[in-house]
């Protein structure tokens, strides 16, 4: 199935899907009305293929990472292991994570980088000993998007005496960080391909910038620390040391991006580079998760 | 090595941190950072109050609007400055890069033209040397001035410069002869921004300050705006290298967002913290070691190098830990009526890249020190 959707992102797709939640700043291009058609489109195409029943679901947020999709599904996912019984079609659902009072019936609570909070149909609250199944669009959730360094879709959300859909346990992070991890190691490697591409073809000095062994060995470092990380997030035992697999390959995906800027100098600073993004998405994914308590 | 400075000078220090922290200030400093995306703020009153009192360019001559004091309490004012948070670029580009070039290497027709404007903070100036095909090989540079009667004419097209929009003339490298030796024939011109034949664009970037790319399309310019000698460009810069490789802005830049990531950071990360304390107080150590250099009027290639790659990668890794230590708060943009530190870490991250670049990048230091220190074949 991941090969079915692999071939959706290619073609003409892929520079879209990598500025489908990037919010352009002042620099004019496209609006947000055009990113959040692609939004659409693509979670059409994505729960169509079966996106939301992939037996390969590491496989499948690897794939997402390599073209730095943005939207809901890693967290619909999660939701889904949550709220097993819940009735949610082929809705997205927003992991919403921050201390909450609820009563039986409501819940109250504020919480912070909320994803697509205003395109979502359902909100997971958790953090506590339980989760809340919430429906959105109820006139007691407030939204408000965040200005940060990702650019992207990220939401301060307030629910007061907002009426709850189910309840559940607490959630079971371990196969979440290991789906986020698999993202950084495919958005790891897309940017480690952008950099190695732009070394082969910036000159200077009479030559390509690559062929310095300052820059290829670096780039070669990286190479063999993104294949380890890829090993790490599908290994079978990957759910039991998710944490820290998770630590390392945010920590990879960092110093990956990092790098990539440096080697595109000041060009990868550019809004129009993918440098950049990458550099801002991997600053962003890296925290997306609630790190482990201790 | 931890700098001494004379009670002239701690006391001239005060003065700078009582100004610089007036209620006033801080509030133009704050704004300074929430302008709306696609603007930004050029110089501000606070440059022109510094400005007023001689300090801007303080080791300046009277004459030319500083103080004819020395570059210790031009390092003073800033370092200060950073500290305090106010955007430098269009300090650093318009005094310590240009002014300070002409203070070095200009006539005193040139002089007493471009300075008094720079030290009052009533005039800025930029840099226009990278090009779209020339970076780190500078020597390579196409842009051509060519003789026209008594001056020349600028042809070719500069990248990656910043402030264009607020300054009133640049500094620009232009070839004026070819030869063997691709350095030899680079000549430095002031020229004029807003003026016919030049078309200046923005050139977007993640960062605060745009970009801008520069059209030269034949603009005239005379003699007289030549900085230094015809075909010795190269001269020119070495000679002011050395101020803009101290490494300060770096060092303070580190020590201004490490401060805030101190205050902020969660229990659990003080054995972090400390090693990063470690490091920017090694940077600032660096950076002072090459202003005492300068003040003794020996600078030292080699002190550069390894100010400008240690402080500049500090300063960096400092930023990249304050995501890792804070998580998404350290994302929140000084626009955002949540962010922490008035968005300190978010600036400082997405600065951070530029650091290590600009000024002569990492590898160019490192192979430098290779090459010139341990004497390693090149
Ligand atoms: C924030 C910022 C402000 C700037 N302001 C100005 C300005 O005001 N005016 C202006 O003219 N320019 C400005 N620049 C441009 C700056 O001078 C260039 O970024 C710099 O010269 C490097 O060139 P480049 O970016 O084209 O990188 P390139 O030269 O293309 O290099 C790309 C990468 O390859 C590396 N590399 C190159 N050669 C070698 C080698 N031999 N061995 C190993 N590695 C190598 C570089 O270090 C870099 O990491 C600015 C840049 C930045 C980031």
């Amino acid at each position: 199935m991941t090969t079915t959707i692999a071939e959706f992102f290619e073609g003409d797709l892929a520079p879209l899907v990598r500025r489908m939640a990037d919010r352009p700043r002042g620099e004019g291009g496209d609006t947000d009305d055009d990113r959040r058609e692609t939004r659409a489109m693509v979670w059409e195409g994505l729960t169509g293929l079966g996106a939301l029943d992939d037996d390969d679901a590491v496989g499948l947020a690897e794939l997402l990472g390599s073209v730095l999709y943005q939207g809901p599904l890693l967290d619909t996912l999660t939701a889904r292991e949550l709220f097993p019984d819940a009735d949610l079609g082929h809705a997205p659902v927003a992991l919403a994570a921050g201390s909450y009072s609820g009563q039986d019936e409501t819940i109250t609570a504020r919480c912070d980088f909320v994803g697509f909070a205003d395109e979502v149909e359902h909100f997971a609250v958790v953090g506590g000993d339980r989760s809340a199944l919430v429906r959105a669009g109820h006139p007691s959730i407030t939204t408000r998007r965040h200005e940060e360094t990702g650019r992207g879709e990220l939401y301060r959300v307030d629910f007061t005496d907002t009426p709850v859909t189910t309840w559940a346990g607490p959630v079971d992070w371990e196969p979440a960080r290991v789906r986020q991890a698999a993202y950084l190691v495919g958005l790891a490697q897309a940017a480690l391909d952008h950099a190695v591409g732009y070394a082969k073809t910036r000159r200077q000095f009479g030559r390509a910038i690559g062929a310095n062994q300052a820059l290829s060995f670096r780039l070669a470092e990286l190479s063999m620390r993104v294949d380890a990380a890829r090993l790490l997030v599908h290994d079978r035992d990957a759910a039991a040391h998710a944490a820290g697999t998770l630590a390392e390959v945010a920590d990879l995906a960092r110093t990956v991006t990092v790098q990539t800027m440096q080697i595109h100098g000041a060009a990868g600073m550019r809004s129009d580079d993918d440098a950049q993004l990458y550099y801002r998405r991997a600053a962003a994914e890296s925290v997306r998760l609630p790190q482990p308590r201790g | 090595m931890t700098p001494v400075f004379t009670p002239e000078q701690e006391g001239f220090r005060e003065k700078v941190c009582a100004l610089l922290c007036e209620d006033v200030v801080r509030a133009e400093i704050a704004q300074s950072r929430r302008t709306p995306y696609g603007e930004e703020s050029g110089l501000l009153d606070v440059h022109r109050r510094l400005g007023k009192l001689g300090w801007l360019a303080i080791n300046w001559p009277e004459r030319y609007g500083g103080s004819g004091a020395t570059i210790v309490e031009k390092a003073i004012v800033t370092e200060e400055m950073i500290r305090h948070g106010i955007p430098e670029n269009v300090h650093s580009l318009g005094v310590d890069i240009v002014g300070n070039a002409i203070n070095l290497m200009g006539t005193d027709e040139q002089k007493e033209r471009y300075l008094p404007g720079l030290a009052r903070g009533e005039t800025t100036a930029n840099v226009l040397f990278s090009e779209p095909d020339v970076g780190s090989d500078l020597g390579s540079l196409a842009t051509r001035a060519e003789p026209d009667g008594d001056g020349y004419r600028l042809t070719g097209r500069k990248i990656y410069n910043m402030k264009a929009q607020h300054s009133d003339f640049a500094l620009c490298a232009a070839r004026t002869s070819t030869g063997p030796v691709n350095y030899a024939g680079i000549t430095l011109f002031l020229v004029p921004l807003h003026t016919l034949g030049t078309v200046i664009e923005p050139v977007w970037n993640l960062s605060e300050e745009r970009f801008d790319l520069i059209t030269l399309d034949g603009i005239r310019i005379g003699r007289e705006d030549v900085l230094g000698e015809v075909d010795d460009g190269w001269q020119v810069l070495n000679r002011v290298l050395p101020f803009e490789r101290t490494g300060l802005d770096h060092s303070a830049k580190a020590e201004r967002t490490l401060a805030a990531l101190r205050e902020h950071a969660p229990p659990g990360s003080a054995e972090r913290l400390e090693r990063l304390e470690t490091r920017v107080r090694a940077a600032r150590l660096l950076a002072w070691r090459c202003i005492a250099n300068l003040h003794e009027g020996k600078p030292d290639e080699i002190h550069s190098a390894t100010a400008k790659w240690y402080t500049s990668e500090t300063a960096k890794e400092v930023s990249v830990a304050a995501v890792e230590l804070l998580g998404p708060q350290a994302l929140l943009d000084a626009r955002d009526p949540d962010a922490i530190a008035d968005g300190v870490f978010d600036a400082a991250f997405r600065e951070a890249p530029g650091l290590t670049l600009a000024q002569g990048s990492s590898e160019i230091m490192l192979y430098f020190v290779a090459t010139s220190k341990l004497g390693l074949p090149s």
